[in-house]
Parts: C-alpha cells; sequence; structure tokens
C-alpha cells in the first residue's frame, strides 16, 4: 500500500514537471493570414520616404492576361498547387500572416544573433568589426543599439518606398492576381483584389533581402532561404504567377540598391572615430570643467560609434539634430550633481525586486534586439491587429525605425557633445542591475528611444496612446533604477525622444497622403 | 559559470546522510544543523575556451543552508534543505545578489541489503524534489542565486561496505527540470531567438563516486562528482552566460564528517571540492563546513 502510495506521487511529479518542460516555446511569432481592412489602392501616391517618385525605378509592362506566355503561367501556378508537401502548406501559412511582419520579426532576429561586442585581444585592445570580413572573428557587424537602429530605418524605409512603387505598377498596368485571372488556381490565402503584377512578395522578399545582406553580410544564407521562401509561397498560394515574381523580384532589389548606395555614404563607415578624436572628446568634456567619461569595461574599450550622431537622418537634416541637441547636464563637484548621483546611489543600494524586473525588461543589452528592436516588437501587436495592407504595415515601421535611427543620431550627437561620466565612475560603490553600457551617460540612450517611438505609434494607434507614454516612461526610469543613468539623463532623453517623433510626424508622416 | 545553478543540483553530496550516499538514519533519528558553503571562481569556460574576465575578476558564492533528515524506518528517511544564497563579483560593477533559494525535498528508501561476512551491499532509490521559494530572477547569471525552476530527480545509490569501514559508493541521478521565466519579453539562447519570456530548460544527468571510510564516529572520503546538462547551447564568445546553456562540470572533492565525543550526539562536517574540468560554468573551489546534531523521538532501531 505504502509502495503504491510512493510510485502514485513519483508518477504524478513526474508527469506535472515534464509537460510543463516539454510545452513547446515558439519560435515565431503566431500570426493569422492577413486580411486587410483596406488594400491602400491610392498607395502609390503616397510620398516616397527616399526614392525620389514611385516609377524612379522602371517596371516593364507585362503580357497580357489573355496571351499564351501568361496562360502557360497560369498553368505552371496549377501544377504546382496540384501536388503541393506539408512544408510548402507551412510556408504559405507561415507567410500569409504578413510578410512585413515576418520580415519584421526576422530582423530583430538578426540584431540579437549580431548584438554582441568583440572579444579583447591577448594586448588588451579591440578588434574592430570589418564589413570585408563579416565572416571574421569579431564578426560583422556588431549590432549595438546605434548599428541596430540604422539597420531598422533603412530595412523599414526601404521596404515602404518600394511597397510603394509596386502598388504604383500594380494600378498602372492592373494585372490581376493569379487566383483573380483563374477561377482554376486556388486562392491559399485570403482573397483580394490588389493587382498581381509586379508581386508585393517578391518586391518585399528582394528588397529585405538585398539590405540584409547589406548590413548582415554573414546571415546571407538564412536571409537567402528567407528571401526565396516568400516568392515561393507566393505562386503556391495562387496570388502571383512567375512573371508578376520576376518583376516583383528585380523592383525590390533595384530600391535596395538606391538604399544601400544612400548607405555607404551616410557616415556610418567613419562612425567608430579614431584614437585623436577619442582624444579630443575628452578635452572638450574637460575643458566645460566636466569629468570625462572613461570606459569602465577591462580592458577598457573604445567608446561605442562616437561619431554616429553624423550619420545622415531621415526626414529632417543634420543641422536639426543639432538644433534639437538637450542644454548641457550638471557637472561634476556640483550641488545639482551631487545630488544626481545621491539619487542614483539610493537606487543601488535599495534594488528591489520589482525595479529589477523592470531594469531587466529594458535592459536590452547585448545578444538583444536592442530598445529599437524592443519598440519593434511592441508594435509588431499592434500593426498585426490592426489589419493593414502590407503597404501600410510597411508605413508603420517605417515611420518608427525612421525615427528611431534619428533618436540614435541625436542622442549620440548630445552623449558624444558633453562626453559625462556615469553614475558608478563618479561614484565607485555604486553597483548596477544591469551591464553598464560603454559610452557616455547623457542623455540615455533607452528614454530617447522609447519616448521617440512612443511618439510615432501614439500617432499611429492613437489608442494606445497612455500605454505606450507609460511604457516609454517605465523604460526611461529603469535606466535609474539599473543605477546606470542618473535622472536628468533619463528626462533629457525623453524630451529629446518627444522632439525627435514630432518632427517624423509633422514633417512626414502628416504629409505624406496616407492618413 | 552558474555554479550556482549547479550546485542546487547536487548540493546534496556535501551533506550529512545524503541522497547520493548509501548511509540512512534509524528508525525515529532526526539529524539536523547548518552547513555554510563558500565557493569561488576567477576563470570559467565560455564555452570550451578557459578564461578570466576583468569584468567580474572572482565570483564568490557563500550559502548557508538549514538541513534536516528523519528516519522514518531504518530503510527510509526524508530529507530536507533549503539554502540562503549570497553572490558577489570582485570587479566591475555588477550589483550582488541575496536571498532564500530552493527548497529540496526528498525521500530516501533502502530497496535492497545483501550481507556476507565481510561485505554489505546495499542499494536505495532516491526522489528529489526541489523548488524556488523566493522569486529571484535566473536571468542576471553568473550572479542569479539560481535556474528558479522546479526539479525531479529520481535516482539510483549502491554502497558496497567492508565490516572494517571502507566503502565505495555510487550514485546516478537524471534532472528533470521546468521552463524557467525571465522579466524580459523575448531572448536569444545561443542558438536561437524567442519571443517569449519563458525558457525551455534542459534535462541534468549526473553522476557521484566516492570511496572512503566510515566507522563509528568518523566519515572520511575522496569523491568525484560528473553533471551534464542534456542540452542548451555554449557562452557565445565575449557573451553573458544564460540560463539554458549547457553547463557541465567535473569535480573531485573530499569529505569528512565526525560525531564529537562530546556533547554527544553533535557532529562537524567539512568538505572540499575543486572544478577540475567544465563547460560554461567556473572553475570553482568550494569549502564546506557544517555543524548538525541528532535527536532521537521515541524508540530508535
Amino acid at each position: 500500500m505504502k509502495k503504491n502510495l510512493y510510485i502514485y506521487v513519483l508518477c504524478t511529479a513526474v508527469f506535472c514537471i515534464t509537460t510543463t518542460s516539454c510545452d513547446k516555446i515558439e519560435v515565431t511569432e503566431q500570426l493569422t493570414p492577413l486580411t486587410p481592412a483596406n488594400i491602400d489602392a491610392d498607395a502609390g501616391t503616397w510620398k516616397m520616404a527616399f526614392m525620389t517618385a514611385p516609377d524612379q525605378v522602371a517596371v516593364p509592362a507585362p503580357t497580357p492576361v489573355g496571351s499564351d506566355a501568361y496562360k502557360a503561367e497560369l498553368t505552371a501556378v496549377k501544377d504546382a498547387q496540384s501536388k503541393l508537401t506539408k512544408s510548402q502548406r507551412d510556408a504559405i501559412e507561415y507567410w500569409s500572416g504578413g510578410g512585413v511582419l515576418r520580415w519584421n520579426q526576422f530582423f530583430r532576429d538578426l540584431v540579437s544573433r549580431y548584438n554582441l561586442p568583440p572579444a579583447p585581444k591577448a594586448d588588451g585592445s579591440y578588434p574592430a568589426p570589418d564589413a570585408e570580413n563579416p565572416f571574421g572573428d569579431p564578426a560583422f557587424p556588431f549590432a549595438n543599439p546605434p548599428y541596430a537602429a540604422r539597420a531598422y530605418g533603412y530595412v523599414s524605409a526601404s521596404l515602404y518606398d518600394a511597397l510603394k512603387a509596386a502598388w504604383h505598377f500594380k494600378y498602372l498596368y492592373n494585372r490581376p492576381s493569379a487566383y483573380n485571372a483563374d477561377s482554376g488556381v486556388e486562392a491559399l490565402v485570403p482573397k483580394t483584389d490588389l493587382p498581381g503584377y509586379p508581386s508585393e512578395d517578391a518586391v518585399m522578399s528582394g528588397v529585405s533581402a538585398e539590405m540584409l545582406k547589406f548590413l548582415f553580410p554573414a546571415a546571407v544564407e538564412d536571409i537567402t532561404l528567407k528571401a526565396a521562401e516568400q516568392r515561393n509561397a507566393a505562386l503556391w498560394s495562387g496570388k502571383a504567377t512567375s512573371s508578376d515574381i520576376a518583376a516583383g523580384l528585380a523592383l525590390g532589389k533595384s530600391v535596395a540598391a538606391l538604399f544601400v548606395a544612400r548607405g555607404r555614404t551616410d557616415g556610418m563607415g567613419a562612425a567608430g572615430g579614431n584614437k585623436t578624436l577619442w582624444d579630443g572628446l575628452k578635452q572638450n568634456a574637460e575643458s566645460r570643467g566636466d569629468e570625462a567619461w572613461v570606459s569602465l569595461e577591462t580592458p577598457p574599450r573604445p567608446p561605442m560609434l562616437p561619431v554616429f550622431g553624423k550619420v545622415t537622418p531621415w526626414q529632417m537634416t543634420p543641422d536639426q539634430i543639432v538644433a534639437i541637441r538637450p542644454p548641457a547636464p550638471p557637472i561634476r563637484g556640483s550641488a545639482e550633481m551631487d545630488a544626481e548621483v545621491q539619487e542614483v546611489k539610493y537606487y543601488a543600494d535599495n534594488l528591489t525586486r520589482e525595479r529589477l524586473a523592470i531594469v531587466h525588461k529594458w535592459a536590452d543589452g547585448a545578444g538583444t534586439y536592442s530598445p529599437p528592436g524592443h519598440w519593434n516588437d511592441i508594435a509588431a501587436e499592434y500593426v498585426r491587429d490592426a489589419n493593414f495592407s502590407e503597404v501600410r504595415a510597411a508605413r508603420a515601421f517605417a515611420l518608427l525605425n525612421m525615427a528611431e535611427q534619428n533618436a540614435a543620431i541625436a542622442c549620440w550627437d548630445t552623449k558624444y557633445f558633453y562626453f559625462n561620466a556615469r553614475p558608478c565612475q563618479l561614484d565607485p560603490s555604486i553597483k548596477t542591475g544591469t551591464g553598464v553600457p560603454n559610452f557616455p551617460a547623457y542623455v540615455s540612450g533607452h528614454s530617447t528611444f522609447s519616448a521617440a517611438a512612443a511618439g510615432v505609434l501614439s500617432y499611429l494607434f492613437p489608442d494606445g496612446e497612455a500605454y505606450f507614454k507609460d511604457q516609454a516612461t517605465e523604460a526611461s526610469m529603469s535606466r535609474m533604477y539599473g543605477a546606470i543613468h542618473y535622472r536628468k539623463d533619463c528626462e533629457a532623453g525623453v524630451q529629446l525622444g518627444y522632439k525627435v517623433s514630432d518632427i517624423m510626424i509633422n514633417n512626414f508622416a502628416k504629409v505624406d497622403g496616407a492618413d | 559559470m552558474c555554479m550556482v545553478g549547479l550546485l542546487t543540483l547536487i548540493s546534496f553530496n556535501s551533506s550529512a546522510q545524503t541522497t547520493t550516499d548509501g548511509l540512512m538514519m534509524g528508525k525515529n533519528l532526526f539529524c539536523t544543523g547548518f552547513m555554510y558553503t563558500n565557493d569561488k571562481w576567477t576563470d570559467y569556460w565560455e564555452g570550451e575556451l578557459k578564461r578570466e574576465n576583468g569584468n567580474i575578476g572572482s565570483i564568490t558564492t557563500q550559502s548557508l543552508a538549514y538541513y534536516g533528515v528523519y528516519g522514518i524506518t531504518g530503510k527510509l528517511n526524508v530529507i530536507a534543505m533549503l539554502p540562503y544564497v549570497k553572490t558577489e563579483a570582485s570587479q566591475g560593477t555588477l550589483h550582488s545578489m541575496e536571498g532564500v533559494q530552493d527548497l529540496t525535498l526528498a525521500v530516501k528508501y533502502n530497496f535492497l541489503r545483501l550481507e556476507s561476512e565481510k561485505l554489505t551491499f546495499r542499494a536505495f532509490g532516491v526522489l528529489s524534489f526541489s523548488t524556488p521559494l523566493t522569486d529571484y530572477t535566473p536571468d542576471f547569471l553568473p550572479l542569479a542565486l539560481g535556474a528558479h525552476t522546479t526539479n525531479l530527480t529520481p535516482r539510483i545509490n549502491a554502497m558496497v561496505k567492508m565490516n572494517q569501514g571502507w566503502f565505495v559508493n555510487g550514485s546516478a541521478g537524471y534532472t528533470f527540470r521546468s521552463n524557467t521565466e525571465l522579466d524580459r519579453p523575448s531572448y536569444y539562447d545561443g542558438s536561437n531567438f524567442y519571443n517569449s519570456s519563458e525558457v525551455d530548460m534542459p534535462n541534468v544527468f549526473d553522476l557521484f563516486v566516492s570511496a572512503g571510510y566510515q566507522k563509528e564516529s568518523l566519515q572520511v572520503e575522496l569523491n568525484y562528482i560528473q553533471q551534464n546538462t542534456l542540452g542548451g547551447a555554449d557562452i557565445r564568445r565575449q557573451d553573458m552566460p544564460f540560463v539554458s546553456n549547457k553547463m557541465n562540470a567535473q569535480r573531485v572533492g573530499l569529505l569528512a564528517m565526525y560525531y564529537l565525543p562530546k556533547p554527544k550526539n553533535l557532529a562537524v562536517r567539512g568538505s572540499v571540492h575543486y572544478t577540475v574540468n567544465g563547460r560554461n560554468v567556473g572553475q570553482a573551489t568550494t569549502y564546506l563546513a557544517g555543524i548538525l546534531y541528532t535527536f532521537k523521538f521515541g524508540k530508535s532501531e
């Protein structure tokens, strides 16, 4: 009897633990097939983010619906549909959730994978990631927050322009989707009246893959496989024929080439600076009477991308970046700064579990998708629930991520203009709830990113405004709770972030013709 | 890196009458006391690369554990343990962590006993259950107090003992670990990116072998402990450790326990362990000192 009881207890316990640990944790976000509330037929007339016009890249006229060549393409679609495998059906289902959302998720994944600082060499120096040797040690890139912000900015802006160009040609030529051209073609995704030529899925695959290969060259295999799968899914699902796809791919790649050309000359290449420049930053800070920032890493690491503030912003000028630079922070030894340090010290010495959870929720440090990625994660749920067309979804991420890149530029401009010390540099007894970032304190990057994102998302999704702004405040304060930022850094960062989002909204979102 | 996490799984082999040994408390005897542990490492294995890291210096983990074992019968014992843990880095800025960690409850059953004139052979089945009693974070390695998982470990022990007191003992356990929960909405585990705060934790296999002398008031032994995490990724170059990393360790140790002549029933226990090889863990040296008192309830056997 006793033995039976033990066996019972054992089995129950084994069952409980194995069932919880066997619950599969999903790698991909769960999306239902996209059924846009509005297909945004006029998107070809919306203002471009960077291209000069929707037809800056030419797309030749398609073969007519009645032509033999097109009929042969439709037959090929039907043939492919007649023998779909399980993995092909899975691919259709995966991409039916929305190409823009899927690519957004994929590049958050890439950022987290490449967000790893180089290891020091034996002599204590740090090698710089080299775009010409992306598979080396260190890998290229180190997708730190500014790099990530720029990556999100470029991919999202190029996707948006490419889709507007696609919409322009879709309605210029008006050739229907395969499933609307031939009743024998099965629609394995929700049907819409969006014309099929050029295929929007192929446009997305082309532009995203080319941009990502530029930004994350060592991930070429994953990128190209993903892109090819999206094109295949477009055909298998009955949306697109081979000429829809070929034209879309060509358009997407050509649009990417325009953005890559911009990326090669936007100042990123020089953002790392050099020894002379780093010494100059120190002298600047000291000439203001402040204590200059030093790296708290062992061995000391050069400051992260000190010239990133000079990278070309989106929808605003470099002069505007300088114009919104916050006023100087209090200097070391001033009564105001002493009080700031005291407050951080309080949070360091009183790191409650509740505050630590907030610190870690927003830490978004090495090995994560970074703060801009976190806001893309937040935005993705709203975009999904809004049932946007692909082009409107692309607009949401473009507005968000152009603002995030601008936030990174404005924040980095400020950080290196003042080059001030972190709290635990001024008071080494301050211990932190997360790693101390390897760049100056003022203003807080998280605060700037979060407010810029909350500002743009509040414009796009007014119902979420209170939530977004509340989250931005929490993200900002998390840096003080973690004892890596002064309150001043957080508050000035939030103000700067909202200035960045206001500019994006007023200069672009309100005038692009989409609202 | 997470020697703390590892220690929770196997801490019993440093305790008096443990889940891994071949010893039992007699009926109605209750042995209870406190154990202090000091575990320190400077070098660690980042994957298979052994290195040190100036951003953390040395990591010291101290714990004070309550411990108790009760003989329901001479063949069936129950064991309980609860540590308070504190971790600290000697360099860098990272904040120390401290708090009550995981409660372990175990039942140990002596299901086989063979005796000859010179030898005794005993075999045991042990079932350990452990669960966190506080909401400490698992996501702050190497300073997290543990993995914050609920564990179940079925285990088999066997011991051969000569009448003069010499013995050899072996134990093998398999630990099922529940998922653990992070404070953040996504993570990269070294292989995949997840849009989830929940982390699938690989299970753990451990092996324990000891040889020594135990008679009357003295127990002395040399032991070897191996732990293999059955899954999980390596720490990437220059990355932080992650809770589901593949944490493997091989340790050797020396243990002694002695019942003082006076006062009666009071025992002291000490041990030292050293990590000879590992993967994604620190090369730790661990000292333990404990004091235990045995009470008698009713009639003992």
